[in-house]
């Protein structure tokens, strides 16, 4: 007899899935506020000279961590509360918070904005830990921890009450869980308080990259393996191979953040290190993409009528750019030409946006309509806000990529400063405007959702009746 | 019911060639730059004083990679990896049934 399945009412909170996208979405507005000023910085439009209180150095801070705790870490949750207990058949474990009156998984949602929102207001008032990406004021810092903490006491135990073989994305969430934890760990509390000069350097790197590697890219590539396979309803071509990707990513990632250190006191052996274990990691990334080709095999045309699918596979696309730029930019050679300039920003801005951005906007596009029982307003919105954000992040990429080159070649020969900085204006012009198409985007994307909304609600009068 | 979920959960011998290429691609550079790795740290703590900073970072690694090291064989004495493209098709299965009741 065919075992009963739990109602998907009963596994999903949805009203906090939908919670937990609005939150991202806000904070996404945010983040390219301070993109926007940072851009206007550059060309010497600052709106706000002289103003301590809003100065350049704040909101660039602002911008890189309302994006990543604030849109990327919301959105991931949102998804979390989704995919695991529909993939494992198991609630999350949600027990009640005594004395508050709610569940875990709201608490985390509550903590989590408290910690994003006084992050922002910890930044502008100068309190910055001198950490890279972990800019979070060192008072927080213990509040996040023990958030992440309870994001893994929330979403282990359905996991681990699988029975027979884990989904690959299962795999990688539970791993993301334990590595998210320990990353942050290490980023933010080891410089602080244990180690120091260029050890202390070594383990920055290792944070700024394992965010990246252990955070972000478990998280992302779990999401895809989820939605693909039932986007396109046929599984993904080999599971297999997806497993191969994600004990590649395990032994390969942990050690490579280092080579955001070459050239410097760090041991020679240990640069090598993080330049092999980076190529390296090409050949999983290589499997990774293979894997989802093979899957849309016969399903090509998916990325035109299918637009979260398009959202995908334009994440992998850009992906697999910036993987392959990656392999080349770490060796020492290039880094000569490259190193302090453009092309890194424009490289991390590839990654964050065009690959992890793109991936979780197509989840909202696919489950937003679901979450509120509603078809999308309008589809023709829905196509401005991928071909503004997809043209968008394309051109902001390419150009600070090809200034960068410039940059270098500048400063390799030797030329004035000042000469960089007039060469760089006409591109960093080119930057503000592929912004602003990026905010249009996103401008675009909110009053869809919002429209989409309010359609959903009953009519006062149909819900009077309703109710009589 | 889906002609594509319901399928025989036997891999194909594309899927295993592809497979095993890619693992040996990847796992033998891995095993070797491991080792590499611990080679260098134990000639580190002998003495070589320039370096001994540099143990955070490569303790970090070891103690990550111990734990998945850990994780790997755990996982295959409970049979994770037997049977290893039917979690695919349970998965696709249950998502429509899922459906089905929403």
């Amino acid at each position: 007899m065919e075992k009963e399945l739990p109602r998907h009412a009963d596994l999903v909170d949805e009203r906090l899935v939908y919670w937990h996208f609005m939150a991202a979405l806000i904070f996404m507005g945010a983040s390219m506020l301070g993109g926007l000023l940072m851009a206007l910085q550059l060309l010497r439009l600052n709106p706000f000279s002289g103003i301590e209180l809003l100065s350049p150095g704040r909101w660039r801070m602002i911008h890189t961590n309302a994006i990543a705790y604030g849109f990327i870490a919301n959105a991931f949750l949102g998804g979390l509360q989704w995919i695991v207990p529909r993939l494992t058949l198991h609630k999350v474990y949600n027990p009640k918070i005594p004395g508050l009156n709610i569940g875990l998984s709201w608490a985390i949602f509550w903590a989590w904005q408290l910690v994003v929102t006084a992050t922002a207001v910890g930044l502008l008032l100068g309190q910055a830990q001198a950490v890279e990406w972990g800019e979070t004021p060192i008072w927080i810092d213990p509040v996040a921890q023990l958030g992440l903490l309870l994001v893994a006491i929330n979403y282990i135990p359905p996991i681990a009450k699988v029975e027979g073989p884990l989904y690959v994305s299962l795999w990688y969430f539970l791993a993301a869980f334990v590595w998210t934890f320990l990353t942050y760990a290490m980023g933010n509390f080891m410089p602080q308080y244990f180690v120091t000069g260029t050890a202390a350097g070594a383990v920055g790197g290792l944070f700024i990259h394992d965010l990246v590697g252990l955070f972000v890219t478990p998280l992302g590539w779990g999401l895809m393996y989820y939605f693909v396979p039932i986007l396109l309803k046929k599984p993904i071509w080999s599971h297999g191979l997806s497993l191969v990707g994600f004990w590649g990513l395990a032994f390969f990632y942990p050690l490579q953040g280092i080579h955001h250190f070459l050239y410097t006191p760090i041991p020679m052996f240990l640069q090598y290190g993080a330049v092999i274990s980076t190529i390296a990691l090409e050949l999983v990334v290589a499997s990774v993409i293979f894997n989802f080709h093979a899957t849309l095999r016969g399903s090509t045309g998916a990325l035109t009528t299918n637009l979260p699918i398009r959202w995908f596979y334009s994440g992998m696309f850009y992906y697999f750019l910036t993987c392959l730029q990656c392999a080349f930019q770490v060796t020492l050679t290039f880094q000569q030409l490259i190193h302090f300039s453009d092309w890194v920003v424009g490289h991390a801005h590839m990654v964050m946006f065009g690959v992890f951005i793109m991936w979780q906007l197509g989840m909202m596009t696919y489950l937003i309509p679901r979450l509120l029982k509603t078809p999308w307003y309008s589809q023709r919105l829905l196509e401005w806000h991928y071909w503004l954000s997809f043209v968008g992040i394309g051109l902001m990429s390419f150009d600070l990529i090809i200034l960068g080159i410039f940059q270098g070649l500048s400063w390799s020969s030797l030329l004035p400063w000042e000469h960089s900085l007039d060469l760089s204006i006409p591109f960093w012009a080119v930057r503000t405007v592929a912004g602003l198409l990026m905010i249009a985007g996103y401008l675009v994307f909110v009053v869809n959702v919002v429209q989409t909304y309010l359609t959903s609600r009953p009519a006062p009068q149909k819900a009077a009746v309703a109710t009589a | 019911m889906n002609p594509a979920i319901n399928q025989p959960s036997r891999t194909s011998r594309a899927q295993v060639l592809t497979t095993i290429g890619f693992a040996l691609l990847i796992l033998v550079p891995s095993v070797l730059g491991f080792a590499n790795k611990f080679r260098e740290f134990i000639l580190l703590s002998r003495g070589e004083v320039d370096g001994v900073f540099a143990i955070t970072p490569v303790v970090n690694y070891l103690l990550a990679s111990l734990g998945f090291f850990c994780l790997f064989f755990w996982a295959i004495y409970h049979g994770m990896f037997r049977d290893i493209e039917a979690p695919k098709f349970t998965m696709l299965e249950n998502e429509r049934k899922l459906d089905e009741e929403e």
